[in-house]
């Protein structure tokens, strides 16, 4: 990595680190995550029995139910719907608000190419998003745990209900925050090639919301006319974390959901610097 | 003289026998007897569970009891456990003679032992319990099979192995088989957005399962305090 991208890059770093709207997702997060682990805390019973209304009139529960790894499992269920909003809210607006605001005239007039400056903002968009990530993963897991304990997860799928053993969760978890980072990098790399088309910062943050809505939609029906649609759908695989908690894993379908993933990351930030690179500035 | 005595001797010894085998209620005095020699044991206990729509790894624990019916499994973790335990419930329904009527209503040979099927009716019309069939090994006499249907909890079945505490009737393993319907969840409500439904038509009604228990390392009559029943297991 050459000096000159390296002050580039931190640049940028300390860009998105001042500008207000970074911190909406940081607070965000902290209020959901206070807001659900009070609520369970209080009315945890009550989510215990939906999840075990089916076995009830049989059998007794036996064991701490609302424990730390099924409360972190409603949270980043909950959560990660609107996480792809928190991060758009700040990468949408990495290349596109500085058109809007004029200081991209300023930026460009630096002797590094325009695919580096491209660069340099997706890797600062990474950058927030891992942290924006990583805030979670300590509230929700780590709080979780300190409030509500240890304890085997219990997870309800449309097929069975899983008990996990909670020894067994560490890696589970880092599999599961590690697909939910590659999804919400396929968030990011989208919504900077988005800001790199459009001029203003409203419309690349609103067309992500749009795009994922729709694909979510489509996700949701199961309609034969939009099977041969779906694996090809990001949306499809940014749910893949869940596979973590099933039992057996199906290994494979996190490869291939990883890839898919991957894959986005890559034609996106490809098409953003190659797109970056030609476009006329006219602001 | 003394091929007569014999006879009338060997005669009058089965027909002992026969009194015995045929008699719901000195079978049920016997198992009893040996109930009676139990006012408290602990004991190590490993859980396997084949329940639908359940998966469930096996799980260790201790297990305790104390007459008439104080039962608590106490695990490190999550398991289901029947609301109708045929360990807890056994020992109380069949000592509570006054509350019931016993009929043999046949034979049939369990794990290779000749068993009368002991029906127990109750007598009163408020009691959960609607009918109890247990099958009683008549040379031991253990319970080796049991089904206890309530008026809550439908019917539920267990079948016990025994071992070197068999003269306490304390099984070395007992497997509990009920049915119960298969747990599903619309795949919308569970947010298994790509997941495809199953080709497979959905089975209709309730399919069976079970939860099997082994036992070791009883400890009997050892006066534990009471406060195992409630405390609460460390995670």
């Amino acid at each position: 990595m050459s000096g000159g991208f390296k002050a580039l890059v931190y640049n940028e770093l300390i860009k998105t680190i001042r500008r207000p709207r970074s911190f909406i997702g940081f607070a965000v997060i902290f209020f959901v995550c206070i807001l659900l682990q009070g609520a369970f805390y209080k009315d945890g019973k009550e989510i215990l029995g939906f999840i075990t209304q089916q076995v009830d009139t049989l059998f007794d529960v036996q064991g701490n139910a609302i424990n730390g790894n099924l409360i972190c499992f409603i949270i980043l269920q909950s959560l990660i719907v609107q996480m792809p909003l928190l991060v758009a809210l700040v990468t949408g607006d990495l290349i596109s608000g500085e058109t809007a605001t004029g200081s991209v005239r300023f930026l460009l007039s630096r002797p590094a190419p325009r695919w580096q400056v491209v660069l340099a903002k997706w890797i600062a968009g990474m950058f927030y998003t891992s942290l924006l990530l990583i805030f979670l993963g300590v509230l929700a897991l780590f709080g979780s745990h300190l409030i509500f304990g240890d304890g085997d997860l219990m997870y309800l799928n449309s097929e069975a209900l899983t008990v996990i053993r909670a020894n067994d969760m560490v890696w589970r978890w880092t599999g599961a925050f590690g697909i939910a980072f590659l999804s919400l990098s396929v968030v990011a790399s989208l919504s900077t090639l988005l800001s790199a088309i459009l001029d203003n910062s409203i419309t690349p943050i609103v067309s992500v919301m749009a795009i994922i809505i729709i694909f979510t939609i489509i996700g949701m029906f199961d309609l034969p006319s939009f099977d041969p649609i779906k694996p090809f759908l990001f949306t499809t695989h940014m749910i893949a974390w869940r596979s973590f908690f099933e039992d057996p894993i199906p290994k494979g379908d996190i490869i291939f959901s990883a890839g898919v993933l991957l894959l986005h990351i890559i034609i996106f930030l490809g098409v953003s610097m190659y797109h970056y690179q030609r476009k006329d500035i006219t602001a | 003289m003394i091929r007569t005595y014999l006879l009338t001797g060997i005669l009058l010894f089965s027909g002992l026998i026969a009194t015995a085998v045929d008699d719901p209620q000195a079978l049920i005095r016997a198992v009893n007897k040996k109930f009676m020699l139990v006012a408290d044991y602990k004991a190590n206990v490993a859980m396997q569970f084949q329940l639908p729509g359940v998966k469930m790894d096996q799980l260790s624990g201790q297990v305790f009891y104390k007459r008439p019916d104080k039962f608590r499994i106490k695990a490190k973790g999550l398991f289901f456990m029947p609301k109708q335990n045929p360990m807890q419930q056994v020992g109380k329904l069949l000592q509570d003679t006054a509350s019931y009527t016993a009929v043999i209503s046949g034979y049939e040979t369990v794990q290779g032992r000749r068993c009368a099927m002991v029906n127990i009716i109750p007598l009163r019309q408020d009691m959960d319990l609607i009918l109890g069939k247990f099958w009683i090994d008549v040379q031991t006499p253990l319970i080796y099979k049991s089904q206890i249907t309530s008026k809550n909890n439908g019917t539920i079945e267990s079948e016990s192995q025994f071992g070197d505490m068999a003269a306490y009737a304390l099984p070395s393993s007992m497997t509990i088989r009920l049915e119960m319907n298969k747990i599903k969840m619309p795949k919308m409500m569970a947010a298994d957005l790509n997941k495809k439904s199953s080709s497979k038509p959905a089975t209709i009604g309730k399919e069976k399962g079970s939860i099997t228990m082994r036992f070791s390392s009883y400890v009997l009559n050892s006066r534990f305090p009471d406060k195992v029943f409630t405390e609460a297991v460390p995670e």
